[in-house]
């Protein structure tokens, strides 16, 4: 368990910043209840356990390191991971963090939740409702219409555009869901 | 001449006394001594001027003034004697009237003459004139008499410290005068009867009296105004009724030079004269509008005539003059000009259209002109535009027919080339047949009154293009001024494609220069428009730094629907900037819009993007954050709470469905909003959160007295109340406690609502139908207010009691029993007394609590 380098922060960050924009602000000075004596609030961290990055509170380190690198699985909230090229994926766990603070939304019609819940994409069809300029590109966070957050992706085509596509048209291209937690029970 | 005659006596000096006998006591030398600033005065007096004013008149012309004197005195004696012999005269009979007695003591006989002239007078008045020779006799004697009898009474009162007038140069002044007077009034008389009989023989045959249309023309060039304001008024009552319902238009010099019958060219003659005239009419109307004494008059005529004829000759001349007129600061003339030009855009049937298109571009280019700075009232105008939208509709049959009809035909060819091409003649037949038929087609066209479809669906465009431009002109202007006056964009340069959803025909999709976007820094363009700003916003300043800007929403919110989907993303930015704009630049008024515009903004977004819904269910996230600030900034005197209901309305209870967090953030606000100001504005504010509550069945997590929220409050584990955007106030770890606070509000209906709303969790029955709307509660409690206001001052017992009657049949909910407010005098009086014995407990307590600590910690001393 480390924290992260420069090269790795900027890309987590960046990762981050197309789902939450300013708000990352927030999750990084957001304080931590666990382990605040009342005079020092604790803050949240991001550390690097075996290529998968946690979201971590501080008090929760500092006992973390009780356990050797090679023993310890998981702490705190785990939010993406590290390919072998080096680059940054989020995984589902994050999403909670995501949906707390998202700058851009999608709201899903109840009869293509369970599309959705397979991994698939969103298509204008399912769409039930959306945050107004978004740009294509824009990372998404999709829930469904009675504002439970299903997972998330990256928007295809701009607020804009969905207007004159056709309904078998891709909205948001599919990231992660919380289908993974059933279907790659393994994996995660 | 008599005024310049007239000498100006000094008033009487003191006693000359020379300088040496003056004595100066120590007591006054010590005085200017110690105050030498007193003093000064004395230094910077100019003797010089001072003597000569004094002495003009008795240095200069000693002798002229005795000779005043004496002639004064010799004149009164002589009228003394004349008004005696007058009085003697006069008294025919006392009988008959009670005499008047003057302020000085003299008895006055009223005689019968008076009346009698008087009667005469009137008389002349009615018949115009006939008794003209008799009103001549009568007048300057009945002046003279008054002048007469003013005169005595100046010289009783006898402090006529200076001569007035020399006496008989005046009397003979004012009988000349009074002559004129006669004959002007004379000569106006008979100019007005002349141009009454003018005007009516021109009207009972105008084709055989069309020459004395120039007569008037002449009469109206007249010196004295009031004739040629009559001349102007009774030729606009000539043209409205005599000009044709059709344009004319001037013949060729080859078809003058064709013969025709008499009867063609009597007409032609008749048309020409009208129209010559008709062109010097307007031409003299034009030049009148810029002098001031006429201008009411002219504009009141020119706006007639646009009314009455617009399809008629130079309408173009008429509609530049009003559209000029259209922000006058006379409020009589812009009134007029804008009614005119409402009514225009409502009878369309008058003129096809074309007028309305020719003023809406005379507007755009005026507003242009002007860099919206204008009245409101001149686009308000805009408002009456009305656009057929089944104009395109009734063409699609129509094309689909003529498809039909052409594929018909290719078959049609197909099978005839398929025969032999033999029947060369029958073919040839054919076509001449088709040949005549359209030439009957486009003779019917021609002949037939109802204007072209097409034509129309062309000009409806033009205007609504016209209309759009001047919007979004305004919209950039104010968006420049707002976000950073530094900040100009390249209008010309910048172009959008702009095509309006009633054209869907390629060639009409219309090009349209809007001037959103692509902003470039020009400081030397901003020097120029600061320069005209001051010059012009001196007028328009009560209407804020964009007087243009609320006509502009609002017609804007009318057309929406018109919109096309691609120039919606340009709108909504264009919105959102000016929705910003307040609480970006801080502190500085300058180019900060005021809080109902901004509102108004918000309420605009809304409406393009209900209007085009079919397209797409979009989330206004960046609007609702505006509005979750502006409800913070909100002042109740200086604000438009209408509009605040409004945008209550059509934000919150007309939105789809809320965001969780953000539904309980903004009922939150609300609660704390409907604390802080008045009845009017709470009871908008606690419709709008009964409603939100009604929708989000989570959100009634909020009425419960458990705070902290548990999972559903989402990363934010504490409520922040001032937090600008509703998404991270974590208003769901937070209570309603305003609620219980609300039901002891003074108002009968708002403590009502409260008791409702917190009871909404409770109560099963959550039926009862959402009638009112924030702004119908804005509106009724706004009124209620006043008589409730009204009344209380006034303080009868049984009266209150009715106010009250209506209040709870009036209340939103009326199962309350909290609703029984049968509340009498005593009854408060009691419950006053009550609240304040409590209060005065409360600061006893305190004040013995703090002894007590004193004592307490006194006593620790001690001991230590």
């Amino acid at each position: 368990m480390r924290a992260l380098d420069e090269k790795e922060t900027t890309a987590v960050f960046e990762k981050l910043f197309k789902f939450v924009g300013n708000n990352l602000k927030n999750i990084v000075e957001k304080p931590s209840h666990e382990g605040s004596d009342g005079t020092t609030q604790g803050r949240y961290c991001f550390r690097l356990q075996k290529n998968k990055v946690f979201y971590v509170s501080e008090s929760l380190v500092k006992r973390a390191t009780n356990i050797s690198r090679e023993k310890l699985i998981s702490l705190g909230t785990c939010v993406g991971k590290f390919t072998k090229g080096g680059s940054f994926h989020l995984t589902i766990h994050a999403l909670n963090l995501l949906a707390d603070n998202a700058r851009h939304k999608v709201w899903l019609k109840p009869t293509t939740e369970m599309a959705f819940l397979y991994g698939n994409h969103v298509l204008k069809g399912g769409l039930g409702r959306i945050t107004e300029n978004t740009a294509a590109g824009d990372g998404v966070v999709v829930f469904s219409m009675a504002d439970v957050p299903f997972g998330f992706g990256i928007a295809a085509k701009s607020t804009q555009d969905c207007r004159k596509l056709d309904p078998n048209g891709i909205v948001v291209l599919h990231q992660a869901d919380i289908g993974e937690y059933l279907r790659m029970e393994d994996d995660l | 001449m008599g005024k310049k005659n007239k000498i100006i006596l000094p008033p009487q000096l003191p006693p000359d006394i020379a300088d040496d006998e003056i004595e100066i006591s120590d007591e006054d030398l010590s005085f200017v001594k110690e105050n030498k600033q007193y003093a000064g005065f004395l230094k910077t007096l100019d003797t010089k001027s001072i003597n000569k004013h004094v002495s003009r008149v008795a240095d200069a012309k000693e002798d002229t003034l005795e000779a005043l004197y004496e002639k004064r005195i010799k004149k009164k004696k002589s009228l003394e004697g004349e008004s005696k012999e007058k009085e003697n005269g006069i008294e025919v009979d006392r009988v008959d009237v009670l005499p008047v007695k003057t302020l000085d003591g003299k008895l006055i006989y009223k005689t019968r003459e008076p009346k009698v002239n008087e009667k005469e007078d009137e008389g002349a008045a009615d018949n115009d004139g006939i008794s003209n020779s008799l009103l001549k006799l009568t007048k300057p004697e009945r002046r003279a008499k008054l002048k007469k009898s003013k005169k005595e009474a100046k010289q009783q009162v006898k402090d006529a410290v200076h001569l007035e007038e020399v006496q008989g140069n005046s009397q003979a002044e004012a009988l000349a005068e009074i002559k004129e007077d006669l004959s002007t009034e004379k000569l106006f008389e008979v100019k007005k009867n002349k141009l009454a009989e003018v005007g009516m023989s021109l009207l009972a045959d105008p084709e055989a009296n069309i020459k004395s249309l120039k007569e008037i023309v002449e009469i109206s060039k007249d010196e004295d105004h009031d004739v040629v304001k009559l001349g102007l008024l009774s030729l606009l009552a000539v043209f409205k009724d005599i000009i044709p319902g059709y344009r004319i238009r001037l013949p060729t010099e080859k078809e003058l030079q064709m013969n025709v019958s008499k009867a063609v060219k009597k007409t032609r003659f008749y048309e020409s004269t009208l129209l010559t005239t008709y062109k010097a009419y307007l031409q003299r109307l034009i030049t009148f509008e810029k002098k001031s004494s006429f201008r009411h008059v002219s504009v009141r005529c020119i706006c007639t005539l646009l009314e009455a004829v617009p399809h008629f000759n130079f309408r173009g001349n008429l509609l530049a003059a009003v559209v000029n007129n259209i922000s006058s600061e006379d409020d009589a003339i812009r009134k007029l000009c804008c009614s005119t030009l409402k009514s225009l855009f409502t009878n369309e049937a008058k003129h096809g259209g074309e007028a309305t298109l020719e003023a809406v571009q005379l507007i755009a280019e005026h507003v242009k002109a002007h860099d919206c700075q204008l009245h409101p009232d001149s686009i308000e105008v805009f408002l009456y535009l009305s656009f057929a939208e089944d104009l395109g509709k009734s063409e699609i049959p129509k094309d689909v027919k003529k498809e039909k009809y052409n594929a018909k035909k290719r078959k049609k060819e197909y099978e005839e080339q398929k025969k032999l091409q033999a029947n060369d003649r029958k073919r040839s037949k054919q076509e001449l047949l088709e040949k005549t038929r359209e030439e009957v087609d486009a003779d019917f066209k021609a002949a037939s009154f109802t204007p072209d479809v097409m034509e129309r669906r062309r000009m409806q465009t033009d205007t609504l293009s016209a209309v759009f431009q001047t919007y979004f002109r305004i919209l950039t202007h104010t968006v420049q001024s707002a976000t950073s006056r530094l900040l100009y964009n390249r209008i010309q340069t910048s172009i959008f494609n702009i095509s309006v959803r009633i054209i869907f025909i390629p060639e009409f999709v219309i090009r349209l220069a809007a001037f959103i976007g692509g902003f470039k820094e020009d400081p030397s363009i901003d020097g120029f428009r600061v320069g005209t700003k001051s010059s012009t916003s001196s007028f328009f300043g009560r209407f804020g730094a964009h007087p243009l800007l609320a006509p502009c929403l609002n017609g804007l919110g009318k057309v929406s629907h018109l919109l096309d989907i691609d120039f919606m993303g340009d709108l909504m930015n264009c919105l959102k900037k000016l929705a910003c704009a307040g609480s970006n630049s801080d502190g500085s008024l300058e180019g900060s819009l005021t809080v109902s515009e901004r509102l108004r903004c918000c309420i605009l977004a809304f409406k393009v993007m209900r209007n085009n819904l079919d397209a797409l269910n979009v989330d206004l996230n960046e609007f609702f954050v505006q509005l979750y600030t502006l409800l913070l900034e909100y002042r109740p005197n200086r604000d438009q709470g209408e509009v605040l209901a409004e945008a209550l309305k059509t934000m919150l209870c007309e939105g789809r469905q809320q965001d969780m967090q953000r539904a309980a953030a903004f009922i939150k606000r609300l609660a704390t909003f409907s604390l802080s100001f008045g009845s009017a504005e709470a009871m908008a504010a606690l419709v709008t959160l009964r409603d939100l509550l009604q929708k989000n069945v989570k959100c009634r997590n909020l009425l419960d007295n458990d705070a902290g929220g548990g999972s559903l409050s989402g990363s934010i584990a504490k409520y922040q109340a001032c937090a600008s955007d509703p998404n991270q106030s974590g208003a769901l770890a937070s209570v309603l406690w305003e609620l219980s606070l609300l039901r002891k509000h003074y108002h009968p209906v708002i403590s009502s609502a409260a008791s409702t709303i917190s009871n909404i969790n409770t109560a099963q029955n959550q039926v009862y139908l959402a009638t009112t709307t924030p702004q119908q509660a804005f509106k009724d409690l706004n009124i209620e207010h006043e008589v409730f206001d009204a009344k209380g001052n006034l303080g009868i017992p049984n009266k209150k009691n009715k106010i009250i009657f209506r209040f709870s049949v009036s209340a939103v909910n009326a199962d309350d029993p909290a609703n029984s407010y049968k509340v009498d005098e005593e009854d408060l009086k009691r419950k006053f007394s009550e609240h304040f014995t409590v209060l005065r407990d409360i600061g006893e307590n305190q004040r013995l609590r703090r002894e007590l600590n004193r004592t307490v910690s006194s006593v620790r001393l001690y001991e230590e």
